[in-house]
């Protein structure tokens, strides 16, 4: 046996293990951000809604992401990683949790990112938990930003068409120029790493946060458009095309490429499904229901409210008479 | 909702550095608005900084004040020949000008306006649409408006109308201000457009066809004046309407005093609440709006609002007459801009005490008293509003509306003219009490209806004649 062979696990075990962690990691956020979304209202700016040109923005954005990574120093990546899952994080908490827990909480979790990104990553044990710790930031992460767009007026036809191009665009930087595959491979240990992930042994298995984004927006986007009746079918088309199909094609690609450490475009197989659902849907059920349609229906849980109690003694009046006026 | 926040950020740059907005950009702002309504039902939790500003801070308000005023005069200086000749001769120097510093400027007065209009035109901007006072206070005075006032002006007030729920898509306003007011009917139309609401511009016309265009699936916004308004409750409650007949949701007026049995009867009858606005054809876009404690609060984006004792020009002390001095600020008024223009609309100050109501981060005053040459005077300290005698006139039970009368003083008294009818079915001493209640001890004096149009002018006088009306009778039937 070389050296070689002992470093590196068959194929069906990539695969699998690839498969376990991309259905853990896309479930617990379209879950999450379903339950978040059922339950807790963001705040929203006065004027705007999600509109197509911002998918077209945003695509823009995720364009030029990849030139930030290789252009930018190491020092600034990082600092505006930094502030980039801050900022999602104090959004997105905000409406759950008291201040001083919320900013003790991003403190804890971003700066043990930090630091376990620079001092635990030089043996391979510790490895699982900065795997797991980076995990949990991207996942509450993913929460609160699907729940920003999707809350701030995202339709599911937005959803599709940015999966849509995604799918082209995945497809072009990892099959025709592995740009992706070289940003995995520079900086898949940094701290911040935008993807959850898990390590066994020398083995590693990554789902994208970007891909996360769109699993957990789909989900939202579908239950708010058209009732929580489709939460099944949205979670099964996650689970197939976004989980089953891209972890077993490497088998696929394992037969044709024997590298075996092929990055696979996700979005090749959800993008494409994801859009002809949703143009199913339409035929189907006809226009999407707005935000507001949602808030008042029965897929939104309302808190009950508190009762009151009546005070054991009157209060002072808050309100002084009013002056006499003036006369002249 | 990205492509909103640049949006914003172009339209605050441009407050903020006080050049002209891009009233396309603020166009496609009001897309934003319906959109955002169409998708939430509201707007965002924090809409009211961004039609307000962030103006409860004193030292926020005085600081964003005198900036803009320094821009403003600055500009005026270089383009309005009557403002440079103005401030040449007061001797300050703008780039240093303060709210204080600004005091040494002569107010303009509305004489400097109609008899040297030509100097207040900027050079810098094209005329677009002249627009005129109703003159039923002497004079009408021309005020000259650029077509980028024309187009900002709708927009800011389609952005703000939206945001506070005041006009929708589906809402239909109809506008019976006088056809003369271009300025007044532009903005609604402009701004009805903007939104997708239906807007009918009926003016002042007899007042049977504006009472048929409420009723029947008719308007839900209704702008008009006091006067005609009044004449509405009464035309209305003579064809023994009521609030089930209408479908209206607000009725803005504004342009002369509004009595609050005036407003009382208006919104039982019609089933809407009423706004009491206050806006000058010379000093637009400057607004004032009413809270719910019935204080007048002015916008501070748009413009400065001085309140200057009645005696002695100085600022007014808390509790005291005021008549209103407005300024409005560059880049909202661009083609025949007033600075320290005396509107000699009278307010009286509020106490100094903090406000409570909804709006409280603005300052308020009382609502418009009148015109300050209305006010008389009966002693040293002894003065009676118009509005007060509006108020007691309008409270009699024979609800006289619009309230017609004459008031001059002789001897320290006021000697009120009224038309007969509006004491029917009252004796003397009824009528002594009712003023009495209200703090007036006038001199009645009595003519016949026929002279009641001469009492007092009102802008429901600018009849217009329609078609419509029924045949006019030239000699006898017989």
């Amino acid at each position: 046996m070389t050296l070689y062979e002992d470093l590196h696990s068959s194929q069906l075990f990539l695969s699998l293990f690839q498969l376990c962690m991309t259905t853990f990691g896309a479930m617990a956020a379209c879950l999450g951000a379903l339950y978040y979304m059922r339950r807790v209202r963001l705040d929203r700016p006065a004027i705007g809604r999600f509109n197509g040109r911002d998918v077209v923005i945003l695509f823009g954005f995720l364009g030029i992401l990849p030139a930030l990574y290789l252009l930018l120093p190491h020092w600034a990546l990082i600092s505006l990683l930094a502030l980039t899952f801050i900022t999602a994080l104090s959004i997105g908490y905000r409406p759950v949790v008291s201040p001083g827990l919320l900013w003790l909480g991003i403190g804890l979790l971003i700066g043990a990112d930090l630091w376990m990104g620079q001092h635990m990553i030089n043996a391979v044990f510790p490895w699982h938990f900065v795997w797991a710790e980076n995990s949990l930031v991207m996942l509450l992460a993913v929460i609160a930003v699907a729940n920003l767009y999707i809350q701030g007026g995202m339709q599911l036809k937005h959803v599709a068409l940015f999966a849509g191009g995604l799918a082209i665009y995945d497809a072009i930087f990892t099959l025709v120029w592995p740009v992706s595959s070289l940003l995995l491979r520079e900086f898949v240990n940094y701290p911040l790493f935008p993807a959850m992930g898990m390590r066994i042994g020398y083995d590693e298995a990554i789902v994208g946060l970007g891909d996360l984004l769109v699993y957990a927006g789909f989900t939202l986007a579908m239950v708010k458009a058209y009732g929580r009746r489709l939460m099944w079918l949205a979670l099964t088309l996650v689970f197939v095309f976004g989980a089953v199909v891209p972890s077993l094609s490497g088998l696929v690609i394992n037969y044709l490429d024997e590298r075996a450490d092929v990055v696979i475009p996700a979005q090749a197989s959800f993008g494409p499904v994801a859009l002809i659902t949703y143009l199913l849907l339409r035929h189907r059920y006809g226009r999407e229901r707005t935000m507001k349609e949602f808030l008042d229906s029965d897929d939104f849980v309302r808190q009950a409210p508190v009762p009151v109690t009546e005070p054991a003694v009157a209060p002072e009046p808050e309100v002084q008479p009013a002056p006499e006026p003036v006369r002249t | 909702m990205l492509e909103t926040g640049v949006r914003q950020f172009r339209m605050a740059m441009g407050m903020v550095w006080g050049r002209r907005l891009s009233t396309r950009n603020l166009g496609r702002l009001v897309d934003d608005a319906i959109a955002t309504l169409h998708e939430f039902g509201e707007p965002g939790a924090d809409a009211g900084n961004v039609i307000e500003g962030p103006f409860s801070d004193p030292a926020v308000r005085t600081d964003f004040a005198t900036r803009a005023v320094r821009r403003t005069a600055k500009r005026l200086a270089a383009q309005s020949p009557f403002y440079a000749r103005r401030f040449a001769s007061a001797g300050v120097r703008l780039d240093r000008l303060d709210l204080a510093g600004m005091r040494a400027i002569p107010v303009t007065l509305k004489r400097d306006l109609v008899e040297r209009a030509d100097d207040f035109q900027c050079a810098d901007v094209a005329r677009y649409l002249a627009t005129r006072t109703t003159g039923t206070t002497g004079r009408p005075a021309e005020i000259w408006l650029s077509r980028y006032e024309m187009e900002l002006w709708p927009a800011l007030g389609a952005l703000a109308g939206l945001i506070r729920g005041e006009l929708g898509q589906d809402d239909i306003q109809q506008v019976n201000v006088s056809s003369r007011s271009t300025a007044s009917v532009h903005l609604n139309v402009a701004g009805c457009r903007l939104i997708g609401a239906a807007c009918r511009v009926l003016g002042i016309v007899p007042v049977d066809e504006a009472l048929d265009g409420l009723t029947n699936r008719g308007a839900t916004q209704l702008a008009t004046v006091p006067s005609y308004l009044a004449e509405l409750e009464v035309a209305a409650r003579r064809r023994g309407m009521g609030p089930d007949d209408f479908r209206l949701r607000r009725i803005d007026v504004g342009g002369e005093v509004l009595s609050s049995s005036l407003a009382r009867a208006a919104r039982e009858m019609f089933g809407a609440p009423v706004r009491d606005l206050y806006a000058l054809t010379e000093a637009v876009p400057i607004l004032g709006r009413p809270c719910s404690d019935g204080h007048l609060h002015f916008d501070l984006n748009t413009g400065l609002v001085e309140y200057l004792d009645l005696e002695t020009g100085e600022p007014a002390e808390p509790g005291a007459l005021a008549t209103v001095v407005a300024t409005p600020y560059f880049p909202y008024r661009d083609c025949m801009p007033v600075f320290r223009y005396d509107t000699r609309d009278v307010v009286r100050l509020l106490p100094d005490e903090a406000l409570t109501c909804e709006v409280a981060g603005v300052p308020g005053t009382g609502p418009i008293e009148g015109k300050a040459d209305q006010v008389l005077r009966l002693g040293p300290t002894d003065v009676v509003t118009p509005r007060q005698l509006v108020e007691a006139i309008e409270a009699l039970p024979t609800r006289p509306w619009p309230a017609r009368f004459r008031a001059t003083v002789h001897d320290g008294r006021i000697r009120l003219t009224l038309p007969a009818s509006t004491i029917t079915g009252l004796d003397e001493a009824e009528v002594v009490r009712h003023f009495a209640e209200r703090g007036l001890d006038p001199d009645l004096a009595f003519v016949s209806d026929e002279e009641a149009t001469a009492l007092r002018l009102l802008r429901s006088d600018l009849h217009e004649t329609t078609f419509a009306a029924g045949p006019a009778l030239i000699g006898s039937l017989t």
